[in-house]
């Protein structure tokens, strides 16, 4: 496995204005000031696995406390440049990687990058809602435990927390020691997001969240995810080009192992620079 | 314009025949299995109960007459100790193939020769690993019949099954459970304790279960290793010879005397009645760990 040259960079001391930092006093109280605007950047990032190229020389910044859609046909990459985001492709046998990526400025694959903090600040949401085999409320205090972030009465406050920010927790509160697995899919999902949510992530990956969801369930979890940034950044691979248009502030357009497309949403979906972009969002194409 | 074609009489008839054979050959297996079974658990309760007398439980064997309690607290205390040895032993063995082995394509891996071993081992007949353990144990370091050797050579036995079930029981587990608990930034071992094995439990607990029913019941390796006694248990690993259940069994039914018969069929019951035991608390313990889980 090549590691590639890692560009270790040093924009942790550029303080580029977000949008509306032009108020001093505003700008002196943003949590973010002083942080590159760039929560993630990949930079000339090539992935593969085996003999088989995924990915080549995909350079894409992503502006903190947005929403970003990848979209692109099966097989396009998007899930593997997903899971690499958080390191989740490094286990897997094969898989190679070139160029680098970069959160808050800093490698993701440095060597002072702890891989549990890394997976701390950088959260994931899965296709099929995931509980893990425990109550309903062990489910959402997990991570929590397991980074040793709250304790003892502390977990219960935080499992109603983050249950009642994802708005399950009138429909879970009588049945908090219950298994998982009776809520509906749609909750389930839920109960992962909180369990996500609950260690405090910087950005969210999340890979198709609502595919395994029925319309209301897809149309809450939207709402909900809108309702999280600016606080939180997100990374959303979807098929469903609707939602993409509904919840992202960018897009990015993955098309046989290249990234074809990278811009605001609506651009890419009103005024597509490439005949590749516009066929598939305009269905031309799929 | 669609032809519908006549259905073919005779191919459904076979169709239906052969389905019809399937399911017979089914049920003829269940019961092959079934009856030996149940012919054995009858004809165990039906010679021990007639002259069955509660005071067997607690007074110790004399000669071939009295009771069994010393039997009954020795196979315990066997169980007891390959619970510990070989539970230890088998789970940790199990968790290293399934779940940190490297893979490799090599056969003399750590992992190649580690399975091969944990195969050889459940091959060796009970016997002779009995025979090895009265040469080692109890003859060359000098321990003498008694329950270390014997609950060691019994641990050897049974590792394996529990080795196997641990690791095809972990490998069982919804990669969605890994999968999870790495994004959430667990480490490879707390996600294991918390959250994989969990899902294993019922797995886990089937191979001590069988390891159990295996150490109660064996008789060969004991004979060369636990040697038997009259009196109870003492609290001594070594040099004190500790009788089991099986020892009457084995011995006392090609006694003359009828209490030498009557006391083989009320170990064989006592036994039974244990491993009865054994399997009710194991479904228990497994509906109660599992509640959470999928399904």
């Amino acid at each position: 496995m090549s590691a590639g040259p890692e560009g270790v960079s040093t924009e942790r001391g550029i303080t580029t204005p977000v949008v509306g930092a032009v108020d001093p006093i505003l700008d002196a109280i943003d949590p973010d000031r002083g942080r590159p605007p760039h929560v993630m950047e990949t930079r000339d990032l090539t992935l593969g696995f085996g003999a088989k190229a995924i990915l080549s020389g995909v350079t894409a910044p992503f502006a903190r406390g947005t929403i970003t859609a990848l979209i692109g046909p099966t097989g396009s990459g998007k899930t593997t440049f997903l899971r690499t985001l958080n390191r989740m492709n490094d286990k897997v046998r094969g898989f190679r990687r070139e160029g680098s990526v970069l959160l808050d400025g800093e490698s993701i694959w440095s060597t002072e990058q702890d891989l549990f903090t890394l997976r701390r600040r950088v959260g994931m949401l899965f296709q099929r809602p995931n509980p893990f085999p425990m109550s309903i409320r062990d489910n959402v205090v997990a991570g929590v435990r397991a980074h040793r972030i709250a304790k003892g009465k502390q977990l219960d406050v935080v499992a109603e927390q983050r249950l009642l920010e994802v708005g399950l927790w009138d429909a879970v509160k009588d049945r908090l020691g219950d298994s998982p697995f009776q809520l509906s899919g749609g909750q389930q999902q839920l109960l992962c997001l909180a369990r996500a949510l609950a260690i405090g992530p910087e950005v969210l990956l999340l890979d198709e969240p609502t595919s395994a969801l029925d319309p209301v369930s897809t149309e809450f979890v939207e709402h909900l995810l809108l309702q999280m940034t600016p606080a939180l950044s997100m990374v959303v691979v979807t098929h469903n080009l609707g939602q993409a248009r509904r919840i992202s502030h960018q897009t990015m357009f993955l098309y046989d192992g290249n990234l074809v497309e990278h811009g605001p949403t609506a651009q890419v979906f009103e005024h597509p620079v490439h005949t590749h972009t516009e066929r598939y969002v305009t269905g031309r194409m799929g | 314009m669609a032809v519908i074609a006549e259905p073919d009489r005779s191919a459904i008839r076979r169709r239906r025949r052969r389905e019809v054979a399937f399911r017979v050959s089914t049920l003829v297996t269940l019961a092959l299995v079934v009856g030996p079974a149940a012919w054995i658990l009858l004809g165990v309760v039906l010679r021990a109960l007639p002259h069955w007398r509660w005071s067997v439980l607690v007074t110790p064997t004399q000669g071939a007459a009295g009771g069994l309690s010393n039997a009954i607290l020795g196979t315990l205390a066997l169980m007891a100790g390959v619970l510990v040895v070989a539970g230890t032993l088998g789970i940790l063995a199990g968790v290293f193939l399934a779940e940190l082995a490297p893979v490799t394509g090599r056969r003399w891996s750590v992992t190649g020769i580690l399975r091969s071993a944990t195969d050889v081992l459940a091959g060796v007949p009970s016997i002779t690993l009995g025979f090895v353990g009265y040469l080692a144990l109890v003859l060359a370091l000098h321990w003498g019949y008694s329950l270390l050797p014997a609950i060691l050579v019994l641990s050897v036995m049974v590792v394996p099954y529990i080795a196997k079930s641990t690791e095809s029981a972990l490998r069982q587990v919804p990669t969605s459970y890994r999968e999870g608990a790495e994004a959430l930034g667990m480490r490879q071992g707390y996600a294991l304790r918390k959250v994989v094995l969990r899902s294993a439990i019922p797995g886990v607990a089937t191979g001590l279960l069988i390891a159990l029913a295996i150490s109660s019941g064996e008789t060969a390796p004991l004979l060369y290793t636990a040697g038997f006694t009259n009196t109870l248990p003492k609290v001594a690993l070594i040099h004190h010879p500790v009788a089991y259940l099986t020892y009457p069994v084995w011995t006392f039914y090609d006694y003359p005397t009828p209490a030498a018969h009557y006391l083989a069929y009320d170990a064989a019951l006592v036994l039974l009645v244990l491993v009865l035991v054994l399997l009710v608390a194991a479904r228990l313990i497994v509906a109660r760990t599992q509640r959470h889980a999928d399904r």
